[in-house]
């Protein structure tokens, strides 16, 4: 037996990973996605990392990333059509950015994303964006300075402008996916545009001048009702569905002063609660929002070495924001009928029962609810001058 | 030389513990989820309590007679013939459940590692260590599940760890939204697969165990601890996926350590915790494997075991080939006739038993005494 078993384990070595295995030089290494709808069928651009181009030692100055793009009547059947064009087998499994064009937006995105969360190579931990009145394809051919791969730096813009300016959310495939599918949300996505002249875009010219021709950006959130685009936020609503939302790390904000000019809060610590109630059979939803921040520049006349200041300006940051907040809401509410902060959920929450009542007719008593907004700010410190030197400048 | 095994308690604790998470870990999230939404973890709760009952049934039953395995309890309650028909039916249990999983490891490794590699070379792998293991006799693998118990829970531990930052309590909210009823129909995946089916333990439970007295308790406190597990992760499941994409995953703990992203830098690390089910996996395996090959030994009165080990190897791995055409008609199966044939095997046929056995109660105690 013991013999038997030596010439098991023998075999083994034999048996394994013959099957499976995938050599790094067999795979084009798929960093960014785009989705684009072409005449009825899936029009699949994928953004192909060139090895030798990444590598410190000998890049020959050509393009670190290649575009691959094939048509199919699914996302499956073209990702695999397109190793007509690539050498080699597309391998999705570092994506980072997944663009989905604005027309196909406007049509639905549930049929293409299936492929994405079904199969087993994709991990669902990268963001999915709208390309702003583009299709992905466009968007995924414009070459980028700092970052020299376009995707590395669609990502990191979108993280750092999430995390220090939150007009933009980074929502990765399984965020999406949870917000199409439960009840009483409907999803919101970042949108991403070009400036510039895209058509020198994609060579490499691009980022050799210290301005590049052709830029990517951010644009502010898109709004969805189920998987349909119907429309866009402005700056000032995408933070303050940020601020709804919960999903605001640190932002600079900037108040009036009480007589003229500007100063602004650096927002440090933030807390947003959100809470569902019924009242007279209606439902409720109270947003409380809690502040801590800091006077991050005074360009106005006010004398910050007076206590009364300091409560002057949490009295008109809270007047502003909760203006702005409820902007925001009543966009939502009337302009686009969607419910994108999940007041729904939030009554599911607290009241489970009358949820399952008025759950079929959400739609309509989302877009004539009562929100109530309070925010509260407290102003911690001043920054590493008390007393503006403008005050000086003027006397 | 069969009576010469004994493990203890410990050993024996450690074994229960595997039985229980065995491939719950994988599938009982979703399972619960599907029907109970975000209270899927209550479920479990409610599950694990009604499996220690279970439990406690059979270790009742297990100590009417101290020194004999069930195959020779239900000979002795039955009768020699009729005693057969049912060890048989017992049998056929943790021989169809052996290919059951392997069939599960050689899937889940097809579905989330491995597509191209044909189920045949995953599964032979698996059986030559199945069948090793079995050959080399109880001690051996009650001795290496102690040795892996520690890996498994250092890993188990540092598993939670790492996913609890990702914990949104919003997702389990409203708590008990589901009625009792619903509840209860839905933990009966759980009490079936953990508890149920652990009536091939009592091959081994009591009359390879050193400590009677003290292995009844393990086999409660290993099958709380194993419920326990599986109360973490369900609840993990649900907090961090969220109900409905738990519902909706295959395997929503894989899925589950794939989210694990600490400091951009501890990530992708999904198929070091794939470790974790493959070696519950193989424990609850081994187990079945040697219900199947003892008890077939006893039933055929064979003075050994091992030489059925290697032929029975052959079957279950050929049979797992073959068992399920696809993953839809397994998850369907089990929910259907699997439902069905163990609780009939672990739950019906023991009651039956209890029945008779308080019916001949005198004149069995007085056989005993004779033999003796």
């Amino acid at each position: 037996m013991k013999r038997h078993m030596i010439v098991l384990l023998i075999l083994s070595l034999f048996l394994t990973g013959c099957w499976d295995k995938r050599e790094l030089n067999e795979l084009a290494i798929t960093v960014a996605m785009g989705i684009d709808k072409v005449e009825d069928e899936f029009q699949l651009t994928a953004q192909v990392v060139v090895p030798s181009e990444v590598s410190m030692k000998q890049s020959s100055g050509r393009s670190p990333v290649t575009l691959f793009q094939a048509k199919g009547e699914t996302v499956y059947e073209a990702l695999r059509k397109m190793t007509i064009s690539s050498p080699r087998k597309i391998y999705p499994g570092h994506l980072r950015m997944l663009v989905i064009g604005e027309e196909l937006a406007q049509e639905g995105i549930g049929e293409s994303l299936e492929l994405l969360s079904r199969d087993w190579e994709l991990r669902s931990d990268f963001y999915v964006v709208v390309a702003k009145d583009k299709t992905a394809a466009e968007i995924l051919n414009v070459s980028t300075p700092i970052e020299s791969i376009p995707a590395n730096k669609m990502f990191n813009t979108l993280k750092t402008s999430e995390n220090s300016w939150s007009a933009t959310k980074g929502i990765t495939l399984d965020d999406l996916i949870s917000d199409l599918i439960s009840d009483g949300q409907n999803p919101v996505l970042s949108g991403i545009y070009i400036t510039g002249n895209e058509e020198s875009g994609s060579s490499k010219q691009n980022v050799e001048s210290i301005t590049p021709s052709a830029q990517i950006l951010y644009d502010y959130l898109a709004v969805f009702n189920k998987d349909k685009l119907v429309g866009w936020l402005t700056e000032r609503e995408s933070i303050g569905y940020n601020y709804i939302t919960n999903s605001i790390k640190t932002t600079v904000t900037s108040v009036s002063c009480p007589e003229k000019g500007k100063a602004s809060i650096e927002v440090i610590q933030f807390k947003s609660d959100m809470k569902g109630k019924i009242n007279k059979g209606e439902p409720e939803v109270d947003v409380n929002i809690q502040v801590e921040g800091n006077v991050g520049s005074v360009e106005c006349h006010i004398n910050l070495k007076e206590p009364v200041t300091i409560e002057e300006l949490e009295k008109i940051y809270e007047k502003e924001v909760k203006e702005s907040i409820d902007q925001t809401i009543e966009t939502a509410q009337k302009q686009y009928k969607t419910d994108i902060f999940g007041f729904g959920q939030a009554i599911h929450r607290s009241n489970p029962k009358t949820w399952k009542k008025i759950k079929e007719q959400w739609d309509e008593k989302f877009t004539d609810m009562v929100v109530n907004v309070e925010v509260d700010l407290k102003l911690r410190r001043t920054g590493t001058v008390n007393k503006s030197f403008l005050k000086s400048l003027q006397e | 030389m069969m009576r010469n095994i004994k493990i203890n308690s410990n050993q024996f604790l450690v074994l229960v513990i595997f039985f229980t998470i065995g491939t719950s870990i994988l599938e009982v999230p979703s399972a619960l989820a599907d029907k109970t939404n975000q209270d899927a973890w209550i479920t479990a709760i409610i599950g694990t309590g009604i499996g220690l009952l279970v439990i406690w049934f059979f270790t009742w039953i297990a100590l009417w007679f101290p020194t004999l395995t069930y195959i020779q309890i239900t000979e002795k309650i039955f009768g020699k013939w009729i005693g057969r028909v049912a060890s048989l039916i017992f049998i056929s249990l943790p021989l169809l459940y052996t290919s059951s999983l392997l069939f599960q490891s050689g899937n889940f490794l097809n579905t989330h590692m491995m597509p191209y590699t044909p189920m045949v070379a995953l599964n032979i792998l698996m059986v030559g260590i199945l069948v090793m293991g079995v050959y080399l006799g109880l001690e051996t693998i009650a001795r290496s599940a102690e040795i892996l118990f520690a890996f498994f829970f250092l890993a188990f531990f540092v598993f939670v760890l790492l996913i609890a930052p990702e914990i949104r309590i919003e997702n389990v909210q409203p708590v008990f939204e589901v009625n009792l009823k619903n509840m209860l129909q839905s933990s009966l995946f759980l009490v079936i697969t953990s508890s149920v089916n652990a009536i091939v333990i009592l091959m081994i439970f009591p009359a390879f165990l050193n400590k009677v007295k003290q292995a009844r308790r393990s086999f409660l406190i290993g099958n709380l601890i194993g419920g326990i597990v599986i109360i973490i992760i369900t609840f993990l499941s649900v907090s961090v996926l969220g109900a409905d994409k738990t519902a909706n995953e295959i395997f929503p703990s894989f899925e589950l350590a794939k989210r694990i992203s600490t400091g951009d830098f501890i990530e992708r690390i999904e198929v070091l915790m794939a470790s974790l089910w493959i070696i519950s996996l193989y424990f609850k395996m081994i187990l079945y494997f040697y219900a199947t090959v003892f008890g077939i030994a006893q039933v055929l009165n064979l003075k050994d075991y091992r030489p059925l080990t290697m032929p029975l190897g052959l079957i279950v791995m050929v049979l797992s080939l073959v068992i399920y055409p696809n993953v839809v008609y397994k998850q369907d199966m089990n929910i259907t006739t699997e439902y069905s044939f163990s609780l009939i095997v672990g739950i019906f046929i023991p009651l039956l038993l209890a029945l008779i056995y308080g019916i001949r109660k005198k004149s069995l105690k007085k056989e005993l005494n004779s033999s003796k």
